[in-house]
């Protein structure tokens, strides 16, 4: 018999943990690599601190951080930076970039707090339901329902839902994360409010002005929507196959030869051991919100990290659209860590080696 | 062997694949959804193909959407007349009577959408072919070869993975954005040099092809770093102008590349163990003779067919870069573009929320109607072409 070595928990994470340090080295090698595109006169503005229009700012840099001297000392300079949080000076922002994103993130995070777990839960629900109804009016509803949302471009749909409940009917605001009521209240120096997370759900409730967070809803609405039908096919998809699987095993025959009813079967026993694959879900989740944050808060005129890297694109703000790169390629690599580290938890099959 | 006895071993020896190809065109026949996929599909092939029919070009550069440059800045409901400017009266002579679907920012959206399905088939086409040569190569010598070469590729496939498509493909295009200088001997260099190493190695020094391939990638890391360190003064000074198409173009290869190298190396990796790769290394076949001639064939179909797919979703990549303003230059007949515009009419239509709804619902339409032909039709042979799932 073939031994198998167990590993306990702890070691799986350090050992996981271990990995992922080559694979940030790599991120950062590739976003120096594209700096490396520009002439050390427009990368000079990546290793700035204040605004660049000064006389002598970008010769100064120039010689500071050796931009004229070899690659391996560039890549020094620049991760040294990087590692002291400066990422350079934004134009479109005016600020520096990484104040700038931290500025910018709490309207991000807002959007993509309510639409993680809408889309999870929902799509699991549809999943199950699609697969228990095998091949039923249910089953081919949801698959076309996904495969079309799947298809659809994110903004066109945002562009639509704008048009029809925003402009045409009027039920939802057409652009921003507050009105002008609310939004004047926020930022009035006289109206005692705190800024707490920046996110104006939960400061609303904090500083206890449910009116706030009931509008900040209102405009996040559509936003959802949107993020949730593009991100939904992907796990209806895979609930759905999965599923099918979990309900083909001995197990499950077992479970109803034993008396159980068909409710207590799917619930209990299929869909645990469904849900494992959807797991993995997760890290090409993380990659689809960050695309379609990007696009949504674009459409809907939110002013998160998304809208204000999109600009930064239009306009060639060279630090701006690295440092979101960056930022971005961070955050998906930490989402797959604790992704795996999540699925060695669920399924002790992954820990064995 | 007699002539009729070689005819009937070749006969013999298609039948099965004959017998496959009928089964799987049966199975796309009973599958109504793949039909509608299919026949979307073939629409918009109709449509590309006769775009210069449907919509005679207006401006010299086919893909140039003609405008009405007294109406930039406004759009007009289908039906609308045309201004005779310089672009109307030439219009005219080429047999437009209205703006068939109105105009955005002045641009007949008719042709825009004609000439954009053209547009989506060829950045579609050229990436899927650009991605699939890269894939080939790399991942032929990763799943072939194995061991540091294949770590080191996977190594730097995890890390375009690690970024999310759009993202990357933005900061490239940004990237790009400037005239490259590259001084015609470096870039001989770069070529040359690693060529002149691997060729040498292997066929003077008569290293293993992994060794001579290895060598070379060195060689060409070397020449970047003495590059970068003596910092030469260029022999030939040129400048590499990038047309904005260009930069879309390279930026959705970069992305694109690491998911087929996966897949075909995963596929390579699959066939390697065989007993007809085994049996021609034991009658000496070389290295690359084997790859082309036994493994390939084995692979590449459905590698193919899952790529060729792939082109829904590359059209909806840089439909995406083109509505964040960063893809296709204005007025050029792109699907994304001409959203970005209606948006800005939402906008200002508050009052008369579906006034401009032709700015939006036809570009619209066109791509997602394109994507779901794609995705139908991928499913489906995604479906047929697993032979896990295929008999089910």
């Amino acid at each position: 018999m073939k031994k198998v070595r167990k590993m306990g928990m702890g070691a799986f994470i350090i050992r996981r943990l271990l990995l992922t340090i080559p694979t940030l080295i790599g991120v950062t090698l590739l976003i120096f690599g594209v700096t490396q595109l520009f002439t050390p006169e427009q990368r000079a503005v990546i290793f700035l601190r204040q605004d660049p229009r000064r006389a002598g700012a970008i010769e100064g840099a120039i010689a500071k951080y050796h931009l004229r001297d070899p690659i391996i000392v560039q890549y020094q300079m620049w991760i040294s930076e990087v590692l002291q949080g400066n990422f350079g000076w934004s134009l479109t922002a005016n600020k520096p970039v990484l104040t700038a994103i931290l500025a910018k993130v709490p309207a991000t995070v807002e959007v993509v707090m309510f639409s993680i777990p809408i889309t999870i839960l929902v799509g699991i629900f549809l999943g199950v339901k699609s697969a228990e109804h095998r091949d039923k009016h249910i089953d081919h509803a949801t698959r076309i329902l996904s495969i079309i949302g799947y298809s659809l471009p994110t903004f066109w749909l945002g562009i639509i839902l704008l048009a029809i409940f925003a402009a045409a009917l009027g039920w939802f605001p057409i652009s921003g994360r507050l009105g002008a009521g609310a939004l004047n209240f926020v930022t009035s120096r006289f109206s005692g409010w705190r800024t707490y997370s920046g996110i104006y759900t939960i400061d609303g409730i904090l500083n206890g002005q449910l009116w706030i967070t009931l509008d900040a809803l209102h405009h996040l609405v559509l936003p959802t929507i949107t993020l949730v039908t593009i991100q939904i096919a992907l796990i209806v998809r895979v609930m759905r196959s999965s599923m099918l699987e979990a309900l083909g095993k001995g197990y499950i025959t077992a479970a109803r030869a034993k008396g159980l009813t068909k409710k207590e079967v799917i619930n209990k026993h299929a869909r645990k051991n469904a849900l494992i694959p959807v797991i993995t879900l997760a890290g090409l989740m993380a990659a689809g919100l960050i695309n379609g944050v990007t696009i949504t808060e674009t459409v809907y005129n939110m002013d998160g990290i998304g809208r204000w890297a999109a600009s930064a694109g239009i306009n060639i703000d060279i630090p701006s659209v690295l440092g979101f790169a960056l930022f971005s390629g961070l955050i998906y690599v930490m989402a797959n860590l604790v992704v795996d580290i999540l699925y060695a938890y669920i399924d002790p099959r992954i820990r064995l080696e | 062997m007699e002539p009729k006895g070689r005819l009937k071993e070749i006969k013999a020896g298609i039948t099965p694949t004959i017998k496959e190809l009928k089964f799987t065109i049966s199975r796309i026949k009973n599958s109504p959804l793949s039909i509608l996929g299919f026949a979307i599909i073939i629409f918009f092939v109709i449509i590309a193909i006769s775009a210069p029919v449907l919509a005679p070009p207006v401006c010299p550069d086919p893909f140039r959407i003609w405008q009405d440059e007294f109406t930039i800045g406004s759009a007009r409901p289908p039906g609308s007349s045309i201004f005779i400017d310089f672009n109307g009266a030439q219009a005219l002579k080429q047999g437009y009577t209205s703006h068939i679907f109105g105009t955005v920012e002045g641009m007949d959206i008719y042709y825009a959408c004609i000439w954009g399905t053209v547009g989506a088939f060829r950045i579609g086409f050229m990436v899927v072919v650009f991605t699939l040569i890269i894939g080939l190569i790399i991942g032929c010598i990763a799943g072939y070869y194995g061991g540091v070469i294949d770590e080191i590729m996977m190594r730097f496939t995890d890390i375009i993975f690690a970024f999310p498509g759009l993202i990357l493909a933005m900061a490239l295009v940004i990237a790009l954005n400037r005239p490259w200088d590259i001084d015609n001997g470096f870039l001989a260099l770069i070529f040359l040099v690693p060529a002149a190493i691997v060729i040498a190695a292997r066929y003077g020094f008569k290293f293993s092809t992994l060794w001579s391939v290895a060598l070379g990638f060195f060689g060409l890391i070397c020449i970047i770093l003495f590059r970068n360190i003596l910092k030469s003064p260029s022999l030939l000074p040129m400048t590499l102008n990038l047309t904005d198409l260009d930069k879309v173009l390279i930026a959705l290869v970069i992305v694109g590349w690491p998911g087929y190298t996966r897949v075909i190396r995963g596929e390579i990796l699959k066939v390697k163990q065989e007993d007809y790769v085994e049996a021609a290394k034991a009658v000496g076949c070389s290295d690359l003779r084997i790859m082309i001639r036994h493994i390939l064939p084995n692979t590449i179909y459905p590698i193919l067919i899952i790529a060729s797919l792939d082109i829904g979703s590359i059209v909806l990549l840089a439909a995406a870069l083109s509505f964040l303003g960063i893809g296709a230059p204005y007025g050029y007949a792109d699907w994304g573009q001409l959203i970005s515009f209606s948006r800005d009419k939402i906008y200002a239509g508050r009052i008369e929320p579906w006034k401009y709804w032709y700015t939006f619902i036809i570009p619209g339409l066109f791509i997602a109607v394109f994507t779901l032909g794609w995705n139908l039709l991928g499913d489906a042979f995604r479906d047929i072409l697993d032979p896990t799932l295929r008999r089910k």
